[in-house]
């Protein structure tokens, strides 16, 4: 029989121990969200390319192997000198396309803003030459306006602007260094077509975000 | 075409695949000619890197012939007898660019398993699972390179596919290893592991200068051969305590290198040993430590421990101590295939290194699980299970 002294006992250690652990995990999330301003969530993220900076800007002008590097997901119309207008299919499928607005601002810098799309984001790339030789660092500064809501179930189904920046970055970096963006999905298996389709599942899980 | 698939924990069956294509500029598909298993390929199988899915297809030491390129390949042709090397690397990052294939920034597709476990995410590697990018592997009859250029090098006439396919893994793994160890001359050098990986870096030592090899394992067969072959010294775990005879061999200075060449399923003997097997088959440490941990301990002061063994995770009773006071240098990491497999063929065509004598079981595809068993279970004097998808 346990007395009622210690039933208080066993009942406050375990407050101050949910309650530690509570603001342990509270204050870890924390460290993860993104900056909020103004209603916006606020990231920066950035990529190394093993090129040096003409090299980088000279990939996004020659017009062919742009269009050859974005075949399949995006789509790039020139509006006039600096501006231009992307158009991309939302990157985990699902048939929903987006339109964006991109305007370079000087060699180096350009800014975009989704004109329609799901979600309501804006951006800025910038350039900048990395240190000792390593080539050109690609900074983004991403804005994005969610509800908290939204955004968890957005981070759980892999469908969440700061991880498809982080794609992006990723296939812009490959693109530029090797030309290509490897695929291993379809490559051969035993698997039935319903073991294949959840591989697939793992497979977007594994490549979705990372660092950029 | 036929493969030999992960079916689960502990299952492998051959089974019938569709054939890879062309997928990009750079890619390659070659007619495995003959494809290793290696001690690596257990972690997978026994379920130590759990990022295997039903199907996989296993393997990623092997040679062959190249049957179509893509458009973007120029320095290979359909019918170039190959190795390729099992790490993927895409030429064009600044890893590569610097000879560090192994580090390629660009050719794991699935990044995220390994940036969370490790930080970064290395390169990709064929037939190794979901967190090395979910290649299908080299045990089929057929298999898709990407970036051929980069990874696949022809191979010299004369030289037998047996023995050229070690060239694509335990050659350039060995080969690191004693790299690793900076040898100028003289020295002796402590191996862990008398397998394919150990035997090639108890060679590559010697040729690199070493002037006594010492090579520890468990199985008599193995030892002898290593002795027989290399004209090592060998010392049975099993029988002697391997520090006190490195020591006793070494009028107590202890070596000037230990390569460890074993993995995260080490073998010993006694209760920390079994302390340790039981952590790991309930999960909760994914290596066993044993011959690191002997390396670390049996290393001369200031002198090097290299490890190629494979490990995943983290690990416990990892002697950091020992290391840091005895000033050791501690090198270590999948090998850099493509910087050295040119430089190992010439060296194989001259015949510096004879790796064929590995390839101690040759069998044909449809006999790939009894090929495992073999090869696990160290049966019939097993040091390799060569496959032979086209025989």
């Amino acid at each position: 029989m346990i007395g009622r002294a210690t039933r208080w006992t066993l009942l406050g250690a375990g407050v101050v121990a949910v309650t530690g652990v509570g603001r342990a995990v509270a204050r870890r999330r924390r460290r993860h969200q993104p900056e909020r301003q103004d209603g916006w969530y606020v990231v920066h993220r950035g990529v190394t390319v093993d090129r040096p900076r003409d090299g980088v800007i000279d990939f996004w002008t020659d017009r062919e192997r742009l269009d050859r590097a974005l075949a399949g997901w995006a789509t790039l119309e020139q509006l006039d000198g600096g501006r231009w207008r992307c158009e991309a299919a939302e990157r985990t499928g699902g048939g929903r396309r987006w339109r964006a607005e991109i305007t370079v601002e000087s060699p180096g810098v350009l800014r975009w803003r989704v004109t329609d799309g799901p979600v309501a984001q804006e951006g800025r790339v910038e350039l900048v030459d990395a240190p000792q030789g390593r080539g050109t660092e690609i900074r983004a500064e991403l804005r994005y306006r969610l509800g908290p809501v939204r955004r968890a179930f957005g981070l759980a189904a892999g469908d969440e602007p700061d991880l498809a920046l982080r794609d992006t970055l990723r296939r812009v970096k490959a693109l530029v260094e090797c030309g290509e963006v490897v695929d291993t999905r379809r490559d051969p298996s035993g698997r039935s077509p319903r073991q294949e389709r959840a591989t697939d599942k793992v497979r977007e899980k594994l490549a979705t975000g990372g660092r950029a | 075409m036929r493969a030999l698939c992960w079916e689960g924990v502990g299952k492998l069956a051959v089974r019938d695949v569709p054939e890879p294509r062309i997928r990009a500029d750079g890619d390659v598909v070659v007619r495995v000619r003959a494809s290793s298993v290696c001690g690596s390929d257990l972690h997978l199988i026994n379920g130590y890197l759990p990022a295997m899915r039903e199907g996989d297809v296993l393997g990623h030491e092997f040679m062959g012939e190249v049957v179509e390129t893509g458009p973007g390949v120029r320095r290979l042709r359909v019918g170039d007898r190959v190795v390729v090397g099992s790490v993927v690397a895409c030429g064009g990052c600044w890893y590569c660019r610097t000879e560090q294939y192994s580090l390629c920034d660009n050719s794991n597709p699935q990044p995220v398993f390994t940036e969370k476990l490790w930080g970064h995410s290395p390169a990709g590697i064929l037939g190794y699972s979901h967190a090395a990018g979910g290649y299908a592997g080299s045990h089929a009859e057929y298999i898709r390179v990407p970036f051929g250029d980069v990874g696949a090098f022809r191979v010299p006439d004369g030289v037998s596919d047996d023995a050229a396919v070690f060239a694509s893994d335990a050659m350039p793994t060995g080969w690191m290893a004693a790299d690793f160890c900076g040898l100028k001359g003289g020295e002796v050098v402590a191996v862990w592991g008398a397998g394919g990986v150990g035997q090639m870096a108890a060679r590559s030592a010697q040729i690199l200068g070493a002037g006594r090899v010492i090579v520890i394992d468990r199985l008599p067969e193995r030892l002898a051969t290593a002795a027989a072959r290399l004209g090592v010294e060998t010392i049975d775990y099993a029988r002697t305590d391997v520090l006190e005879a490195l020591r006793e061999m070494t009028a107590g200075r202890g070596p000037d290198a230990c390569i460890e060449a074993v993995g995260m399923e080490s073998h010993d003997v006694g209760p920390s040993y079994a302390y340790d097997r039981v952590k790991q088959a309930a999960r909760l440490q994914t290596d066993r430590l044993v011959s690191v941990r002997q390396a670390i301990m049996a290393c001369r002061k200031g002198g090097t421990v290299s490890i190629v063994g494979v490990y995943a995770g983290l690990v416990d009773k990892f002697p950091l101590g020992a290391a840091m006071n005895k000033a050791l240098v501690l090198r270590m990491g999948q090998m850099h295939a493509q910087r050295y497999i040119p430089m190992l063929l010439e060296r194989l065509a001259g015949g510096e290194i004879d790796p064929g004598y590995l390839a101690t079981h040759p069998l044909p595809l449809e006999d790939g699980v009894r090929g495992y068993e073999l090869f696990e279970k160290k049966r019939d004097g097993c040091l390799r299970t060569v496959l032979h998808p086209s025989a």
